[in-house]
C-alpha cells in the first residue's frame, strides 16, 4: 500500500444561513495516497466542492471549519497561520476550478499570471527566469510559448483550463485538487484533457482529487473513487471494485441511473426522492428516506464508515452488525 | 428535455474580443450607441483643455488688465484717444514730449482720456528704460469741463497737448485752426486693431481674454478637485467591499450621510470654514465627490471579488494586497474612469457656483463664476457679460457629461436594458 500525502480526520464545514447552520460536509475522514487519482463524485450540493475547497482551508465566510485535522507533510493544515498556509496554497497544493472562463484574470496575460504566481512563491526568481519557467511548462502543455503574451479571452476553453493546470504545475505542488475541470468543455476537449491529466500524473509524480459529478469520467480516469451523500462519504475504494462491486444503495442507483448501451430501450432508472435538504438532515444514515433497502435502524442510527471487503469502505448498515441482524439470525 | 437558452444578440459575444477603438466604431450598428456624441465631445473636450494649457497663445489681452474702454459690446470698435498739439511743434507722439519738468496735458472731466494718457505715459517711461535711458515721461493731468475748453487751454499755451476721444475731436477740431491730431495714444491692443470680439466688461477688461484664462481655473478646479475625490474615495472603496463586514458597514454609513447632504451646501460650509483661496476651493469640492467614487468602487469591489479568478488566485497563495492591487482594482479602473470624467463636468460647475456666490477664489482671478456674478450687475445694459462666460460653463460641463455617458455606454451596454 502506497503512502499516504493527505490525510482528512473528523471534517466538518457549516455555512451560517439565515435559517440556521447548513453542516455542508460533516465528519468526513479520507486518505489520499501519493500519485493517485481519486474521484470524488455526488450530486450537485453533496458538499463535494465544500470538501475541496476545505482542503487548502479555503473557506471563506459565511462558512468555516467547525472541527477536523488535515495532515498534509507531516503537518496538521488547521494549525498553520494564513502566512504558511499561502505558502502552502499553489506552492504544494494546487487547485483547477470548474469554469476556465472566469478563473483568469481577464486584465492581466497569461505570462503574468504565471509569472506571478511562481515570484510570489520563490521571491528571488527573476522576471526573465520565471519567464523561461511558463515558457518551458506550458509548452508541455501543448501551448504555443507565443500564446502567453496573449490576455485570457483570447484561448479556448480548453486552453485556459491547461493555463489553469499549469499554474498549479508551476511551483511543482504534489497535489493538485480539480474541481469539476471539465463541466465547461466539450467532449472532445474533455477527453483530451483527461488524458493529459494522466500524463501529467505519471511526469510529475502528481496526485489528484478530481471532484465531479460524471461518472463517466471518474471510471475513465480515476484509480480510487469516493462517492458523496448529503456531506458525508458513503462509499470509496477502488474504481473498479466500486463500479464494478457498488454496496452502498445509494451508488447502487447512482450507477444504474446512467445511461448505456447495454440498455437497449429499457426505461433508465430513477431514484426516488430528492437529496435532503443539509439545514434539517434526517437522523440516521441520511440516505435512509430514499432507500429501497431502508431498516428501522437506518433511521435511528448513523452507520460507521467502515470496511466491506479489504480496501473497499462504505457507510451502510447492510454490511454491519446491528441488532437486527443479530435477531433475524 | 433542455430548454432553449434565452437568445442572445450576436454583439453581445463579440463585444468581448474586440478592441476599445473597434468597440466605438462598431456600438452603433450593434447597439445603436452614437459613436458621434463621444467624438463631438471629445473635440469639444480637446479644445478646451488646450484653452487652458495654453490660454496666453489665445487670449488676446492680459485678462486682469484694463486694456480698453469699459462696457464695450461685443465687435463694437472702440473709441480711439488721440493727442492733439499745435501745429508746427514737431510733435508726433507722446515721446516726443519727453523732458525734465513735468508735462501738462489736457483731458476732459470724466473721460476714459486722463486713465489712457497715464497709462501711454508709463508706457513710453517703460520703453525708455528698456532702452537703457534713465528719463522719464511724467505727465500732469489738466481736467477741463469740456473738449473745446481744453483745446482753448492748449490753444492758450496753459497746457502743451491734449489727449481726447478722435471722434469728438474730429467735431470741433476744424474750430482750432491752429491744432492738429497726431494720433492714437491707446495700447496697442486697441491700436493694433485686435479689438475685443466679445466685448469688455464695466473694469475695461477684455470679456474673451477671461473667458480664456477661466478655463485653466476651471480645468483646474474641475481636474484637481476630481482627482483628489478619486485619491480618497477609490482606496476606501476598495478596502470597505473587498473587507467587507463591520469595517464596510461604518465607512458605508459615513460616506452615506456624506451623500445625502445637497452638495452645493456641503461646499460652501467647507470653503466658509477654510477660507478663500484656490486650494481649499478644491479641497471642498473633493469632500462632496468622495462618495460617489466610494460607492461605484466599493459595488465593483464587491462583485469582484466573489469572481472565481479571485479565488483562483487565493488558491495560487495571493494575498490579500495581490489581490486588491492585480485582481480588483484593475477590474474596477473603466467604471472609475466613467465616473471621473462625468465628476469633472461636476466639479467645475460647483466651482462655478462657489465663486458665484463669492466664496473661495481671490476677486481677482479670471473665472467663470466671478465673472458671471459681476455681469449680473450690468445684465440690464451689458448682456455680454453674463452670455459668454454662461455658455462657457454650459459647453464645458456638456462636453465632459457626453463623454462621459458616451464612453459609459460603450464600455458597458448592456446597461441600456435595465
Amino acid at each position: 500500500m502506497s503512502e499516504v500525502i493527505y490525510s482528512i480526520r473528523g471534517l466538518s464545514v457549516e455555512y451560517a444561513t439565515r435559517s440556521g447552520a447548513v453542516r455542508a460536509v460533516d465528519g468526513v475522514d479520507l486518505d489520499i495516497r501519493r500519485g493517485e487519482i481519486l474521484g470524488l463524485v455526488g450530486e450537485s450540493g453533496c458538499g463535494k466542492s465544500t470538501l475541496g475547497k476545505a482542503m487548502m482551508r479555503m473557506i471563506t465566510p459565511p462558512g468555516r471549519i467547525v472541527t477536523g485535522e488535515l495532515w498534509f507533510e507531516g503537518q496538521d493544515l488547521m494549525q498553520l497561520s494564513e502566512r504558511k498556509m499561502r505558502a502552502i496554497r499553489g506552492g504544494r497544493i494546487g487547485m483547477v476550478f470548474q469554469d476556465p472562463m472566469t478563473s483568469l484574470n481577464p486584465v492581466q496575460r497569461i505570462v503574468d499570471h504565471l509569472t506571478e504566481t511562481i515570484r510570489t512563491h520563490e521571491p528571488s526568481v527573476t522576471e526573465a527566469a520565471a519567464r523561461a519557467r511558463a515558457e518551458e511548462l506550458v509548452e508541455r502543455l501543448g501551448i504555443r510559448r507565443e500564446r502567453l503574451d496573449d490576455y485570457p479571452h483570447q484561448l479556448s476553453g480548453g486552453m485556459r483550463q491547461r493555463v489553469m493546470i499549469s499554474l498549479a504545475l508551476a511551483l511543482r505542488a504534489g497535489l493538485v485538487i480539480a474541481d469539476e475541470p471539465t463541466t465547461s468543455l466539450d467532449v472532445i476537449v474533455e477527453a483530451k484533457f483527461l488524458d493529459l491529466l494522466r500524463e501529467l500524473r505519471d511526469e510529475f509524480d502528481l496526485t489528484i482529487v478530481l471532484i465531479t459529478h460524471n461518472i463517466g469520467v471518474v471510471a475513465e480516469v480515476a484509480d480510487r473513487v469516493a462517492v458523496m451523500y448529503a456531506g458525508r462519504l458513503a462509499e470509496l475504494g477502488d474504481v473498479l471494485e466500486v463500479f464494478g462491486e457498488p454496496r452502498h444503495p445509494y451508488t447502487q442507483g447512482l450507477l444504474q441511473a446512467v445511461p448505456n448501451i447495454e440498455l437497449d430501450g429499457a426505461e433508465l432508472y430513477q431514484m426516488q426522492g430528492s437529496p435532503p435538504s443539509l439545514l434539517d438532515p434526517p437522523p440516521g444514515c441520511r440516505f435512509h428516506p430514499r432507500c429501497p433497502e431502508a431498516m428501522p435502524i437506518c433511521s435511528a442510527e448513523t452507520p460507521a464508515f467502515q470496511s466491506v471487503s479489504g480496501e473497499h469502505l462504505a457507510a451502510c448498515w447492510l454490511y454491519q452488525e446491528h441488532p437486527e441482524v443479530v435477531a433475524d439470525a | 428535455m433542455t430548454e432553449a437558452p434565452p437568445e442572445v444578440p450576436v454583439w453581445r459575444t463579440d463585444l468581448e474580443r474586440i478592441g476599445l477603438v473597434r468597440r466605438i466604431l462598431r456600438a452603433r450598428r450593434w447597439y445603436r450607441a452614437d459613436w458621434w456624441f463621444v467624438a463631438i465631445s471629445s473635440v469639444l473636450v480637446a479644445g478646451f483643455v488646450v484653452l487652458a494649457l495654453v490660454p496666453g497663445v489665445f487670449a488676446p489681452h492680459d485678462p486682469r488688465e484694463q486694456v480698453g474702454p469699459r462696457l464695450l459690446a461685443p465687435g463694437e470698435a472702440p473709441e480711439l484717444e488721440a493727442l492733439v498739439v499745435p501745429a508746427g511743434s514737431g510733435v508726433n507722439e507722446l515721446a516726443d514730449l519727453v523732458s525734465e519738468e513735468r508735462i501738462k496735458v489736457g483731458v476732459v472731466q470724466g473721460t476714459p482720456s486722463s486713465e489712457a494718457v497715464r497709462d501711454a505715459a508709463a508706457r513710453v517711461t517703460e520703453r525708455l528704460r528698456a532702452d537703457g535711458g534713465d528719463e522719464r515721461l511724467r505727465i500732469r493731468v489738466v481736467r477741463h469741463e469740456t473738449l473745446d475748453e481744453a483745446l482753448r487751454g492748449l490753444e492758450a499755451g496753459e497746457t502743451v497737448a491734449v489727449v481726447g476721444s478722435s471722434s469728438e475731436l474730429a467735431r470741433v477740431l476744424d474750430d482750432h485752426p491752429g491744432l492738429v491730431m497726431v494720433g492714437p495714444v491707446d495700447g496697442e491692443g486697441a491700436v493694433a486693431g485686435r479689438g475685443f470680439p466679445l466685448g469688455t466688461n464695466q473694469l475695461g477688461q477684455d470679456v474673451l481674454s477671461r473667458l480664456i484664462w477661466g478655463t485653466r481655473v476651471a480645468f483646474l478646479i474641475g481636474f484637481a478637485s476630481a482627482l483628489l475625490s478619486l485619491a480618497a474615495g477609490l482606496p476606501l472603496g476598495l478596502i470597505a467591499g473587498y473587507v467587507g463586514g463591520k469595517t464596510d458597514r461604518v465607512m458605508s454609513l459615513v460616506m452615506d450621510s456624506l451623500y445625502a447632504f445637497p452638495g452645493l451646501i456641503l461646499a460652501i460650509a467647507i470653503t466658509a470654514v477654510l477660507g478663500p483661496s484656490i486650494f481649499n476651493v478644491i479641497v471642498a469640492i473633493a469632500v462632496v465627490y468622495v462618495p460617489t467614487y466610494y460607492r461605484i468602487v466599493r459595488g465593483q469591489a464587491l462583485s469582484v471579488k466573489e469572481e472565481l479568478y479571485v479565488e483562483a488566485a487565493r488558491s495560487l497563495g495571493a494575498t490579500n494586497r495581490d489581490i486588491l492591487r492585480r485582481y480588483v482594482y484593475p477590474n474596477v479602473i473603466p467604471s472609475v474612469a466613467i465616473i471621473f470624467s462625468v465628476n469633472v463636468a461636476d466639479a467645475i460647475l460647483t466651482g462655478a457656483g462657489l465663486s458665484f456666490l463669492g466664496l473661495g477664489l481671490p476677486p481677482d482671478t479670471p473665472d467663470w463664476g466671478i465673472d458671471l456674478a459681476r455681469g449680473q450687475e450690468n445684465i440690464q445694459n451689458a448682456w455680454w457679460l453674463i452670455t459668454f462666460p454662461g455658455l462657457a460653463v454650459m459647453s464645458v460641463v456638456l462636453a465632459f457629461t457626453m463623454m462621459g455617458e458616451g464612453l459609459m455606454e460603450i464600455f458597458n451596454p448592456k446597461l441600456r436594458d435595465r
